[in-house]
């Protein structure tokens, strides 16, 4: 031992230590609990640097249950004391004040048997995350992997079942066509519901076959540059026909039909029969629709308006997902898949564009889509990862 | 539907021995009890309320009260959040309707489990719900309000003296988006304050969870 060494030199090694390295708030008040002074870590965790401040406007204290005279006055205890600090959240600690000549010293620690049990609790949940984590990697890989499985099968199940449809129909047209005259009329409304059914079905099954191509990934688009008088030549004849059977009247208001964009025609003639046999659907004996075509600001856009009983908002916001029917009701008892539009959605996706509708209950509605002109489209695929 | 908690010998038990396990810290006791409440009380918003957001505002008092620490009492709301994904298997599950909410905290609040039990109310009545968390900062959520157009925003507020932070933050909203209704809850109203918001149009303050499945069944739902 130092025998030039004296309890003075003892007293400042162990201040030196308090004020420098100790894991403990040091913060020396005077009579009015005013901060007098501090060591390195209250300087550095409690707010601007605490000294200057009074005592109780760094303790947080909601419940105005704390009388820190009466915690000074009582040396002996020790007292939780939760403390603002320089970063913003608060912090608790476990305080013990030390009267001295003039004023008071107050030491405080933070629980380590708590930090201890946060560390461990810390460390378990991180665990319990990872392996929660694995699993859930695995039952998206699984997912995936059935998801897969019921793109296939409903591919093949569609593919397969279309041949017999054919079949139905083919058979049933020629039994009216050539031996209608030998039937008598109750055998030729049987014939005739054979035929519509089969017809549905038809239907049924090309959404399906649609539908597990794009699902699956594999929705190829074979894009040629063509004028919108050839896209239109396919839609205003069908879309005609099925106009006339509903005595609907089918408005065509293309902006100019020499005006060429580069599409998967089919594709594209497919969305526009969709949106205006839907409008036919929902639309009155003596109703008109609109088949508009428009440049705008770097995109062609289709729209096609009918005077129908309109959609709510909330049938709007589910309109492009599948099976979504909504609430409104089909003119004719018409049947759908509730696949149209969602594959309509994919088809204009696929061409860079957009779908969407614009209605009120009870005053039509308004089904649009755009499709970028040819420099967009190539900047749009370009930015695309 | 009756909104009243009307606690049982077996629920008190519960509770106790809950709120015993989130004071020392001791995830795999708090666990075994909400485990156990699933098996005899299926119903959702009961153990949201009854156990989670009672224990939750108790441990909160004791803190305010001196009587727990910080740290006990972000190990209390841990756990707890930690408790919910023992719910989702059940919640997740359910049927949507096309009705969607967003829900987030306010500026500044970093206590995100009240808000969290609000996402999953609408999640089990059918809403399709964006949950934003903690602290989001206004100009990021009228973004994203922006973007989804919920039918409802749905704002928490955990601690009183973030209800400036709160107030700001629905003005903002309401300033960008006229029309969108707003609901305001959580713990930071225990002690008053809602009375401000009410001049604010299309504002509600809802006091309870059994107020918002009120709220949320005469706006549209698909539960039970």
């Amino acid at each position: 031992m130092d025998p030039m060494r004296t309890d003075a030199t003892d007293a400042a090694v162990a201040l030196s230590y308090i004020n420098e390295t100790a894991p403990v708030l040091a913060i020396w008040l005077d009579a009015e609990l005013c901060i007098v002074e501090a060591n390195a870590l209250a300087k550095k965790l409690l707010p601007g640097g605490a000294i200057g401040r009074n005592l109780d406007q760094i303790v947080v204290d909601f419940a105005a249950s704390l009388d820190l005279r009466d915690l000074i006055s009582r040396p002996n205890e020790v007292h939780m004391l939760t403390m603002k600090s320089a970063a913003g959240l608060p912090e608790t600690y476990h305080f013990r004040f030390f009267p001295l000549v003039a004023g008071t010293l107050a030491l405080g620690s933070l629980d380590f048997a708590e930090q201890q049990r946060m560390r461990n609790e810390v460390l378990e949940l991180n665990r319990e995350l990872s392996n929660l984590t694995r699993q859930l990697h695995l039952a998206n890989a699984e997912l995936r992997e059935l998801h897969e499985l019921k793109n296939q099968f409903l591919g093949m199940a569609a593919h397969d079942l279309r041949k017999p449809v054919g079949i139905i129909m083919t058979y049933s047209e020629f039994v009216l066509d050539e031996a209608g005259d030998t039937l008598s009329a109750e055998h030729h409304e049987f014939i005739r519901s054979c035929l519509k059914a089969a017809q549905g079905m038809k239907v049924l099954i090309d959404d399906f076959l649609d539908i597990s191509v794009i699902e699956s990934g594999h929705l190829r688009l074979n894009q040629i540059r063509l004028s919108v008088g050839e896209i239109l030549e396919g839609v205003s004849e069908m879309g005609g026909v099925l106009a006339r059977k509903k005595k609907v009247t089918l408005v065509l208001q293309p902006a100019d039909r020499g005006l060429r964009v580069r599409v998967d025609a089919p594709k594209l003639q497919q969305v526009l029969l969709n949106l205006v046999g839907n409008a036919i659907e929902h639309s009155q004996p003596g109703q008109t629709i609109w088949l508009a075509i428009d440049q705008r600001a770097g995109e062609l856009v289709f729209s096609v308006r009918d005077e129908g009983q309109g959609l709510s908002t909330e049938d709007q916001q589910a309109l492009f997902k599948a099976f979504a029917s909504g609430r409104t009701r089909k003119t004719g008892g018409e049947r759908s898949t509730g696949l149209g539009l969602m594959i309509a959605r994919k088809i204009v996706e696929a061409h860079c564009g957009r779908i969407w509708v614009e209605s009120q209950s009870g005053a039509g509605a308004t089904f649009s889509f755009s499709i970028p002109l040819e420099a967009e489209v190539r900047a749009l695929q370009e930015t695309r990862p | 539907m009756d909104h009243e908690l009307t606690p049982t010998a077996a629920s008190e038990d519960a509770y106790h021995c809950y709120l015993d396990g989130l004071l020392a810290g001791d995830r795999k006791r708090c666990k075994v009890v909400v485990e156990g409440w699933l098996e005899s009380n299926p119903d959702l918003r009961v153990l949201y309320e009854g156990l989670f957001q009672r224990s939750l505002y108790e441990v909160g008092s004791l803190w305010e009260h001196s009587r727990v620490s910080v740290a006990t009492e972000h190990l209390a709301t841990a756990i707890t959040e930690s408790m919910l994904a023992l719910v989702y298997p059940r919640l997740l599950s359910q049927n949507h309707i096309a009705k969607s909410a967003l829900v987030t905290c306010a500026a500044n609040e970093y206590h995100q489990i009240g808000a969290k039990m609000t996402a999953d109310i609408f999640e089990m009545h059918g809403w399709r719900c964006w949950f934003l968390g903690a602290n989001t900062p206004a100009s990021d959520l009228v973004e994203f309000i922006g973007e989804k157009h919920p039918d409802v925003v749905a704002l928490s507020l955990s601690l009183y003296f973030n209800q400036d932070a709160l107030f700001s933050m629905v003005k903002t909203i309401r300033e960008a988006f006229p029309t969108v209704p707003m609901l305001l809850g959580g713990q930071g109203f225990l002690a008053g304050g809602s009375v401000r918001f009410e001049g604010i149009e299309a504002v509600r303050y809802l006091s309870s969870l059994a107020k918002l499945e009120e709220w949320i069944d005469s706006h549209g739902s698909d539960a039970h």
